[in-house]
């Protein structure tokens, strides 16, 4: 089997180099040969070593490269090495080449741009930090993969560092994101004191941490501290309640990069990680059920905050909020290879949504807001439809690659519900199905929103038949022509939507048990080998689940075409439900005020009283206090000869009087 | 006598001296201070030399004797020079070193 | 109770009194009358004591030179010469540097009450005893043998001091 993950790494790192070197002084078409081609060749890479991993039988599939040894500390080793399983080649294939994908429509998106080659480099850069992230063999380099995404993630969200909002959202992703950091340091150091080791598995540095595991101590507290530690990372870097808040302010970076990161690759670095992990967490089974009920609730709360957003891009990060919350719900309940099923649907129709949301806003020049769009399914035709079929896909409808992902993790929940008879796992369940009501719901809602109805923007509708005519009035004074997305954008969109439709299909097509046809689950088999205490559901129970599955998400669909449509028409609602959920639960300004606010505070306090009080007024004290002293002396100085001459019989007195006293 | 009784009146002679030194403000009169302090000193050489039977005490007191007189002399030259021109003289008015 | 201890108390007292009264009197030429009185007084102790020569030289040159130039002095430099006219600037000395005062005697009387002898070995006997010269030759030739056979070398050194002391003076004493 080759194993060509090295070049996969160092591709696109390459070309972050070359880039941030010398991109400002390259033309336009250097700079998309040397992106393109560093992600392009990254993805040929890794989709020969995937054709070549099918090659091999499966208990071959696994191969551990060591490209330099790092640390070396008596018996412990870590090295820069690249482990190539089922599961990171997977991540592979959809990280690089989703990301090929974005890269192709980013040159059309990004063309007006003037940061062109920083945005290009920077891109590269996350490509290359992903990768090492999902092919790191050990904890130590997964770190290292886990801070260089947050920092990717920084810089694109700020990448129009001109605006102050865009460079709040960064610092706030940035911010939250170090907390998650801090559970998986922690996580690590607890690993390493437990195992003294942190591979993964054998390998050639030594034992790994997943051989060393003993099933006796499961459920202890240590596991289930590691376990929790561990998804903290993984909440803060997927979004999961309560560290989600930076996910919709990161709308500020260019949507490309929304699409990319906070759609597809980054914001699953979490589910992977569990899923990578997933040795440790079965040693812990009350974090599974936690890290379950943390992604319901999450899922349920951010679909319910998604129904009345009015910017689109507000809408679909909320969404993809709620679907990495189902992502770990499916891991919580031991069925990781659902999760990650899950995990690449979303990316298809994730980051489809997102293109083409980023084609509606460039076509408007720049408009996100909902109230002034409508009527544009005959101007931007290409859009609408592949806009449609993501819009279908992610509601879980069949035979699109969405539902085949929701259900299989839908029909898990209930598998375990009915084995283990618990009112939480019921609860979950139903906490899914519900979400994929509203889930449909907000989706049509912007769906109709954008695309029906009439116009209400301030923006002059084409003629028919009118293309793309880079027309300089086009900016002037609100009024400019809306046309569709050149083909480099349009292009993307399609594949995308074609994946859309037959990405389920790779995934599961057992549903009426016709053929037990599994293709990802069996790939990602030997991977997830040693989990046991995954329910399989019943032949009954999954028709159950699809079946009011699909009918709520019908039924979503329909309460969305009732209400909107024919378009979307914004009425001010003083209901106060409703303005708690316009207002995202008035979240951000909760933590403004009882977080950010008191340490302002503090820094102000501490600046003025620490600095300017004790520091400065010690030091200023001490001088008062010198001063005073020889303020004080200094009146010994009287200038009268007599005083001095009594100086003089003052030290004579004493020292006769120490004669006289010492005897 | 016992010598203790002589040296016990020097003491006392040379306190008083050291007193006036303080007390008075009129320069000469401190200088008549301090020649009052040399001369209890040269009482208490006497009476040692008698006590001791030997007339090193003596000599001591024959050389303060001279140094006083050459002492005087050149401090009551100081003082007229200093104090010539004026009307009132007080050693209080030498204060221009005050800190 | 012997003469001498009758003379010896009589002149303490006198010369503490005097003594007294130089530094208390306000007019300048009665504190040098004082003071004159007072190196009387010394001279009688010092003949007590049996030093003829000592006693006969501090009248001369005590009181009969220094003196006299005090008084000059005085009556050259202002008319008044007192100082009680101008307020004093420092009350307070007065009153500490009384109490110093009765502290340094007290404390000097307890040392030499308390204190130890002269040591009997340092008392010059035979050849060497003063007495033992004087009753032989007189005062004055012990004094001049002693003075010319072990003090020569300070003898010589107090004539440069009183030529120096000289030209100090008659620089300084010139109107400016």
């Amino acid at each position: 089997m080759t194993n060509l993950t090295a070049g996969v790494l160092l591709f696109p790192l390459l070309g972050f180099v070359i880039l941030g070197v010398t991109g400002s002084a390259l033309p336009r078409r250097m700079i998309l040969a040397v992106a393109w081609g560093a992600c392009g060749l990254a993805f040929l890479l890794a989709t020969i070593s995937f054709f070549s991993m099918l090659g091999t039988p499966p208990a071959a599939r696994t191969s551990d490269q060591v490209l330099y040894t790092w640390v070396v500390s008596g018996d412990f080793q870590v090295s820069f090495g690249l482990l190539f399983d089922p599961l990171s080649a997977t991540m592979l294939m959809i990280v690089t080449g989703v990301g090929l994908l974005i890269h192709i429509y980013s040159a059309g998106y990004m063309e007006d741009d003037p940061g062109f080659w920083r945005f290009f480099s920077y891109m590269n850069f996350f490509i290359f930090a992903m990768v090492l992230l999902v092919s790191a063999d050990n904890f130590l380099f997964l770190l290292v993969g886990w801070g260089l995404v947050g920092l990717a993630s920084f810089l694109l969200i700020g990448f129009w560092y001109q605006r102050r909002t865009a460079v709040a959202a960064a610092q706030k992703a940035l911010v939250i994101n170090i907390i998650g950091d801090f559970g998986l340091m922690i996580a690590i150091f607890l690993i390493f004191r437990q195992y003294g080791v942190l591979n993964f598995y054998n390998n050639a540095n030594g034992p790994g941490v997943f051989s060393a595991l003993d099933p006796a101590t499961t459920g202890n507290r240590l596991q289930l501290v590691i376990a929790l530690c561990l998804f903290l990372a993984c909440a803060a870097k997927s979004a999961q309640l309560p560290l989600y808040m930076w996910l919709p302010d990161a709308m500020e970076g260019p949507t490309p990069v929304s699409a990319l990161i906070h759609a597809a690759t980054m914001v699953t670095a979490g589910v992977y990680l569990v899923a990578r992990a997933h040795p440790l967490f079965e040693l812990a089974p009350t974090a599974l059920t936690i890290i379950a009920v943390i992604g319901g609730v999450t899922a349920l709360f951010a679909a319910t905050i998604a129904l009345f957003q009015l910017d689109i891009k507000r809408v679909l990060a909320y969404s993809t909020i709620s679907q990495l919350g189902y992502m770990f719900m499916g891991e919580g309940v031991h069925n990781y290879s659902a999760g990650i099923f899950h995990l690449t649907t979303h990316a298809y129709f994730k980051a489809l949504l997102f293109l083409a949301a980023g084609a509606v806003i460039h076509a408007l020049g720049g408009e996100q807001d909902m109230r002034q769009m409508g009527g544009l399914r005959s101007r931007l035709r290409t859009t609408f439809w592949t806009f449609l079929v993501g819009t279908l896909a992610i509601s879980g409808i069949p035979p699109l690659a969405g539902f085949w992902s929701k259900d299989e993790i839908l029909s898990s929940l209930l598998a375990q519900a009915t084995a283990n008879h618990k009112a939480i796992s019921y609860l979950l369940w139903g906490i899914a199905i519900v979400t994929v009501a509203l889930t449909a719901f907000y989706m049509f809602r912007l769906f109709y929103g954008i695309f029906m109805g009439d116009y209400r923007g301030s923006g002059r509708a084409s003629h028919a038949g009118d293309e793309e005519e880079e027309e300089p009035s086009r900016r002037t004074a609100g009024r400019f022509t809306i046309h569709e997305a050149p083909p480099i954008m349009t292009i993307p969109l399609i594949i995308l939507a074609v994946l859309s439709i037959i990405g389920g299909l790779v995934g599961s097509f057992d549903l009426i048990s016709l053929s037990k046809w599994r293709p990802l689950t069996a790939f990602l088999a030997p991977v997830f080998a040693d989990v046991h205490t995954m329910a399989t559901a019943s032949f009954g129970v999954e028709w159950i689940s699809t079946l009011v599955s699909v009918g709520f998400a019908l039924l979503g669909i329909f309460a969305a075409w009732r209400l909107y449509g024919r378009g979307f028409q914004y009425k001010e609602n003083k209901n106060p439900f409703y303005q708690l959920l316009y207002h995202k639960y008035y979240v951000d300004e909760i933590l403004d005020a009882v977080i950010v606010q008191p340490i302002l505070w503090f820094g102000r306090t501490a600046a003025r009283v620490l600095e300017g009080d004790v520091l400065d007024g010690g030091s200023r004290a001490v001088a008062g206090g010198l001063r005073g002293i020889s303020a004080g002396l200094r009146r010994l100085q009287t200038g009268y000869v007599r005083n001095y001459a009594l100086a003089i019989l003052i030290g004579v007195v004493l020292i006769i009087l120490y004669y006289a006293v010492r005897g | 006598m016992p010598l203790s009784a002589y040296l016990i009146v020097s003491a006392i002679l040379f306190t008083v001296g050291v007193v006036g030194v303080l007390i008075r403000r009129n320069p000469l009169i401190i200088f008549m201070s301090i020649e009052l302090m040399l001369n209890a000193v040269n009482l208490s050489f006497v009476a040692i030399s008698s006590k001791l039977d030997s007339a090193d005490g003596q000599m001591f007191v024959f050389i303060v004797l001279t140094v006083a007189a050459a002492e005087v002399v050149v401090g009551l030259a100081i003082i007229v020079s200093i104090f010539r021109t004026r009307r009132d003289i007080d050693v209080d008015d030498m204060n221009l070193l005050r800190g | 109770m012997t003469v001498v201890q009758i003379s010896f108390f009589v002149l303490a007292v006198a010369s503490v009194a005097s003594a007294l009264g130089v530094i208390t009197f306000k007019n300048a030429v009665h504190c040098a009358l004082s003071l004159i009185l007072t190196l009387l007084f010394l001279a009688l102790f010092y003949l007590q004591l049996g030093a003829m020569f000592i006693a006969v030289v501090q009248i001369l040159i005590y009181a009969g030179a220094i003196m006299v130039l005090f008084l000059f002095v005085v009556t050259m430099l202002a008319s008044e010469a007192s100082d009680t006219r101008l307020a004093d600037r420092i009350p307070w000395q007065r009153w500490v540097a009384g109490i110093l005062g009765l502290v340094l005697v007290g404390a000097l009387s307890y040392l030499l009450f308390t204190g130890t002898s002269i040591d009997n070995r340092a008392v010059a006997t035979g050849a060497n005893s003063l007495s033992h010269v004087v009753n032989a030759q007189g005062n004055t030739e012990a004094f001049g043998q002693a003075l010319f056979h072990g003090f020569v070398y300070p003898f010589e050194v107090t004539s440069l001091l009183i030529i120096v002391a000289l030209l100090g003076a008659m620089v300084l004493g010139r109107k400016a």
